[in-house]
C-alpha cells in the first residue's frame, strides 16, 4: 500500500511552519538571540563606547559577584521585598476575590474600583505616593490630625522599602483578585451545599473546601508574584531618581543591574548579574513547583 | 449576503485609505527639502545640519537659548541647527547614542562627566579649529583646563560657570537683629541657633539648610586638609582631616539642630526650602536667584560669600562646557556653532539674563556682574573656588559617597564607620572596573 497521505502530511507540515515563520523570527530575534548575546557577554569584559573590546575573562565577572556588596545588598532587599509583597498580594487577593464573590450590592462597582490600580501606570502610581509620603504630604497631615508624630518616610532609608512595598501591594493585588474572582466562580455550589448539610460554618468552609480548590490558582499567582517582584525596577528606579538610595535601602537587583550596564558601562558584568538573577528565579519557581505539586485525578 | 458584502467593502476602503495616506505622507516628507533648497542662490548647496542637545532647564532659559541659536542661524545662513532637549538622565542617553552611533554633534558637557568621557576617544579635539579672534586666553584658566585631556588638547570650551553663595533671609535677619551674614562657620553656627524657630518639638524654621552629598561638600572635606581622590583614582576622603570639616556638617544637623536637608522638611533642593521659608540661610549657586525671583517674588534675599572653614575660603564652582562628537558629519559647521556659542557675542547673549555666569574674562566685565549686589558673591568665589572634578573615578567615588553620608547624617552611623565603608566601597569597585 502507498504511503496514507504522506504528501498531504509534508504540505500540512510546511503550511504549518511557514505560519509559525513570523513568530519564530519575531521570538528568536527579539528573544532568544538577545539572551545569547548576553550569556555571552557574561564570560567577557566588554567596553561599548569608544574603542569597542571584547575581551574573553571566563568567569572572571562571576568571581566578582562574590565580593561585591551592593550586589548582595541588592539580593537581600529584592529577597527582603519578595518574601513581603507575595504573601501579602496573594492574601489580599484571595480575600477582596471572596469579598467579591458574595452577592453584594454595586458589585460592578467595586470590581471597577479595586481593578484600578493595576491598569494605572506603575510610574504614576509612584509618583503620587512620592507626594502622599512627602513631609508636607496627605500622610503626614493625617498622621497630625490624629496626634501621631510625623517622620521624613522619603529621606530614611530604613523605611523607604517598606513605602514601595505597601505601594506595590495595593496596586499588584487587584490583578490576582481577577483571576481569583474567575477561579472563584468554578467552584461547584454543590460541594458548598455538602459542607453546609454537614454542618460546617463560613470559616471552614472558606479554609476546607475554597482554599484547597484554588491550589492551582494560588501555585500560578505566587510564581508569577515572585517574578514580578524579582524584576522591580521602575519604582525603586522613580522612588530613588536612579540611585538606589538613600544609603542602598531601595537598590534592587534590576536597578543594579541597569546601574552597571548604562551609568558605568560596564556590558560583561551587568549580563553575569542578569544571568544570577535568572538562575535565582528559576531555582525558586523550581521550588514552588515542588511545594505546590498538582493535585493528580 | 449584502451586509457581509457591504462591510467587507468597507473594510477594503479603510485599508486602502490608510495605506494612502501613509505612502502620501512619505512623498510629501521627501518632496520639501528639495523645495526648500531651490531658493539658495548662492551657489552653495541646501544648509548643512548641526545637532545641538542639551538638558532640560526652565522655559525662560529654553527661550534664551532659542534667541542665541537664532542670532547664530541669521548670521551663518549655511547651517541649521536642530536643538533638542534630553529631558532626563542626560548622561546615560548620551553615552548609550554615543555607542549606537546617534549622539548629536554638540553637547552640553559636564566637568564632572568629562574626564570620564575624554578617556573614551569619543570627543573630537577642538585645538586645531581654534583662530586668533577666538581668544583663549579669555577664558577663566580653571574652568577652561576642566576640560582638557591627559594628552593637553582641550575637548571643549566651557560656556559658563556657576559657584555656591551663602543666600540668606534678610528679613528674618533683621527680626533676629543680625546686621551681617556670618563670615566665619562658626558664626553661621551661632547665627543659625539664634534663627531656628521652633513651635514645641517641631522645627518651623531651621537656620541652615544643607545638601548632604558630594558635590556640595567636597570644598568641606579640603579645608581641613583633606583629599577626595589620590593620584591613581581611588578614594581616600576617609581621613581625620577629611572627617573634620565634614564633621561641621553632620553635628550642626544631629547636635545643634539648626540645620537640615531639604526633604526633612518636604523640599525639593535647597532654593525651595529657602524660598518657602523653611530655613533662614541655604548654600546654592547662581540657578536659584532666576528661581527664587520668579517663584517667590516676595522673598528678601541676599547673597555673601561661603563663611570661611579653618580660616581659608572656599566654594565649588561647577561648569559646563559644549563638545564636538567625534563622529560629526560636518565639523566645519559644528564647531561654527560652538566657536559662537562659546564666542564673545553669542555668550553675551546667553549670559546677559544672569541665569548663569560668563567663563570669558572680558564678557564678565561687561556685564558687570562683580559689582550685580545678587551674583557679587558668585563671581567673587571664582578665584577660589574648586572645580566639581577629580579625574574619571569620581561619579563611583560619589555614588558611594553619597549613599553612606545620608546614614551619617541621619545618624544611623558614625561618620567616621561611613566614611570608611564609602571608602572602601568606591575602591573596590574602581579596582574591578580596571
Amino acid at each position: 500500500m502507498a504511503k496514507p497521505g504522506g504528501r498531504h502530511k509534508w504540505r500540512e507540515a510546511l503550511a504549518g511552519y511557514g505560519f509559525m515563520t513570523p513568530v519564530i523570527l519575531i521570538l528568536g530575534g527579539f528573544l532568544l538571540l538577545p539572551i545569547g548575546y548576553s550569556v555571552f557577554l557574561a564570560f567577557h569584559k566588554v567596553n561599548l563606547l569608544g574603542d569597542v573590546s571584547y575581551r574573553f575573562v571566563g568567569v572572571a565577572n562571576f568571581e566578582r559577584m562574590v565580593d561585591d556588596p551592593r550586589l548582595w545588598i541588592a539580593l537581600r532587599n529584592t529577597a527582603k521585598y519578595a518574601l513581603v509583597v507575595v504573601p501579602s498580594q496573594t492574601l489580599l487577593a484571595l480575600l477582596l476575590a471572596s469579598i467579591l464573590n458574595l452577592n453584594l450590592r454595586f458589585r460592578q462597582f467595586f470590581r471597577t474600583a479595586f481593578y484600578l490600580p493595576t491598569v494605572t501606570s506603575s510610574a504614576v502610581l509612584v509618583l503620587i505616593f512620592m507626594w502622599i509620603y512627602n513631609a508636607n504630604g496627605l500622610l503626614n497631615h493625617a498622621l497630625a490630625a490624629l496626634g501621631l508624630p510625623t517622620y521624613n518616610w522619603l529621606g530614611d532609608p530604613a523605611v523607604a522599602l517598606t513605602g514601595i512595598m505597601l505601594m506595590n501591594i495595593w496596586s499588584t493585588a487587584p490583578l490576582f483578585m481577577v483571576v481569583y474572582l474567575a477561579a472563584l466562580q468554578d467552584i461547584p455550589d454543590a460541594l458548598y451545599e455538602a459542607a453546609e448539610l454537614d454542618g460546617a460554618n463560613a470559616w471552614q468552609k472558606f479554609w476546607r473546601i475554597t482554599v484547597p480548590m484554588l491550589r492551582p490558582v494560588t501555585f500560578y499567582v505566587v510564581v508569577m508574584g515572585i517574578i514580578g517582584t524579582f524584576q522591580l525596577f521602575d519604582q525603586s528606579y522613580i522612588f530613588s531618581a536612579g540611585s538606589g538610595g538613600p544609603n542602598n535601602a531601595t537598590l534592587t537587583m534590576v536597578l543594579l543591574i541597569y546601574q552597571y550596564a548604562f551609568k558605568v558601562l560596564d556590558m560583561g558584568y551587568a549580563s553575569a548579574i542578569a544571568f544570577l538573577l535568572a538562575v535565582v528565579i528559576m531555582i525558586f519557581t523550581l521550588v514552588q513547583r515542588l511545594i505546590f505539586r498538582e493535585e493528580r485525578y | 449576503m449584502k451586509r457581509k458584502s457591504s462591510l467587507s467593502l468597507l473594510a477594503l476602503l479603510m485599508a486602502l485609505v490608510l495605506v494612502v495616506s501613509a505612502c502620501g505622507k512619505g512623498n510629501g516628507g521627501e518632496a520639501s527639502p528639495s523645495e526648500s533648497a531651490s531658493p539658495t542662490s548662492s551657489g552653495s548647496a541646501e544648509p548643512v545640519e548641526v545637532t545641538l542637545a542639551g538638558w532640560g532647564a526652565s522655559p525662560e532659559e529654553q527661550e534664551l537659548l532659542q534667541q542665541v541659536l537664532d542670532e547664530f542661524q541669521a548670521k551663518n545662513p549655511d547651517v541649521k541647527v536642530k536643538y533638542e532637549v534630553i529631558a532626563d538622565q542626560y548622561m546615560d542617553v548620551i553615552q548609550t547614542r554615543l555607542i549606537g552611533g546617534e549622539a548629536p554633534d554638540v553637547f552640553y558637557l559636564d566637568a564632572f562627566e568629562a574626564p570620564g568621557l575624554i578617556e573614551r576617544n569619543v570627543l573630537e579635539p577642538l585645538d586645531g579649529y581654534v583662530t586668533p579672534e577666538f581668544d583663549i586666553d579669555d577664558f577663566e584658566a580653571p574652568m577652561l583646563n576642566a576640560f582638557k585631556g591627559k594628552d593637553g588638547k582641550i575637548y571643549g570650551f566651557p560656556k559658563d560657570y556657576s559657584t555656591l553663595a551663602l543666600f540668606y533671609n534678610k528679613k528674618m535677619f533683621a527680626e533676629a537683629g543680625i546686621a551681617n551674614p556670618p563670615a566665619t562657620w562658626e558664626e553661621l553656627r551661632e547665627i543659625s541657633a539664634k534663627l531656628t524657630k521652633r513651635n514645641g518639638d517641631r522645627v518651623e524654621v531651621y537656620g541652615l539648610g544643607q545638601a548632604p552629598e558630594l558635590a556640595r561638600q567636597m570644598f568641606m572635606i579640603q579645608a581641613y586638609g583633606g583629599r577626595v581622590v589620590d593620584e591613581q583614582g581611588f578614594a581616600a576622603f576617609a581621613t581625620p582631616e577629611g572627617e573634620k570639616g565634614l564633621a561641621l556638617v553632620v553635628d550642626q544637623h544631629l547636635k545643634d539642630k539648626t540645620a537640615a536637608q531639604p526633604t526633612d522638611v518636604g523640599a525639593g533642593w535647597g532654593g525651595e526650602m529657602f524660598g518657602q521659608q523653611k530655613a533662614a540661610m541655604v548654600i546654592e549657586g547662581n540657578w536659584a536667584i532666576p528661581y527664587l525671583e520668579s517663584t517667590f517674588k516676595d522673598l528678601e534675599f541676599g547673597t555673601a560669600e561661603v563663611p570661611t572653614v579653618n580660616g581659608k575660603k572656599g566654594t565649588m564652582a561647577f561648569t559646563v562646557a559644549y563638545v564636538m562628537n567625534k563622529d560629526a558629519k560636518n565639523k566645519e559647521a559644528a564647531w561654527k556653532l560652538i566657536s559662537y556659542l562659546t564666542g564673545k557675542e553669542g555668550m553675551k547673549t546667553w549670559t546677559s539674563k544672569g541665569f548663569a555666569l560668563p567663563t570669558r574674562k572680558s564678557v564678565a566685565a561687561e556685564l558687570g556682574f562683580d559689582k550685580d549686589p545678587l551674583r557679587g558673591a558668585l563671581v567673587a568665589g571664582a578665584s577660589y573656588a574648586t572645580p566639581w572634578q577629580a579625574g574619571p573615578t569620581l561619579p563611583i567615588v560619589m555614588n558611594n559617597f553619597n549613599n553612606q553620608f545620608v546614614a551619617a547624617y541621619t545618624g544611623q552611623a558614625s561618620l567616621t564607620e561611613a566614611l570608611k565603608t564609602a571608602q572602601e566601597t568606591a575602591n573596590k569597585e574602581i579596582e574591578a572596573a580596571r
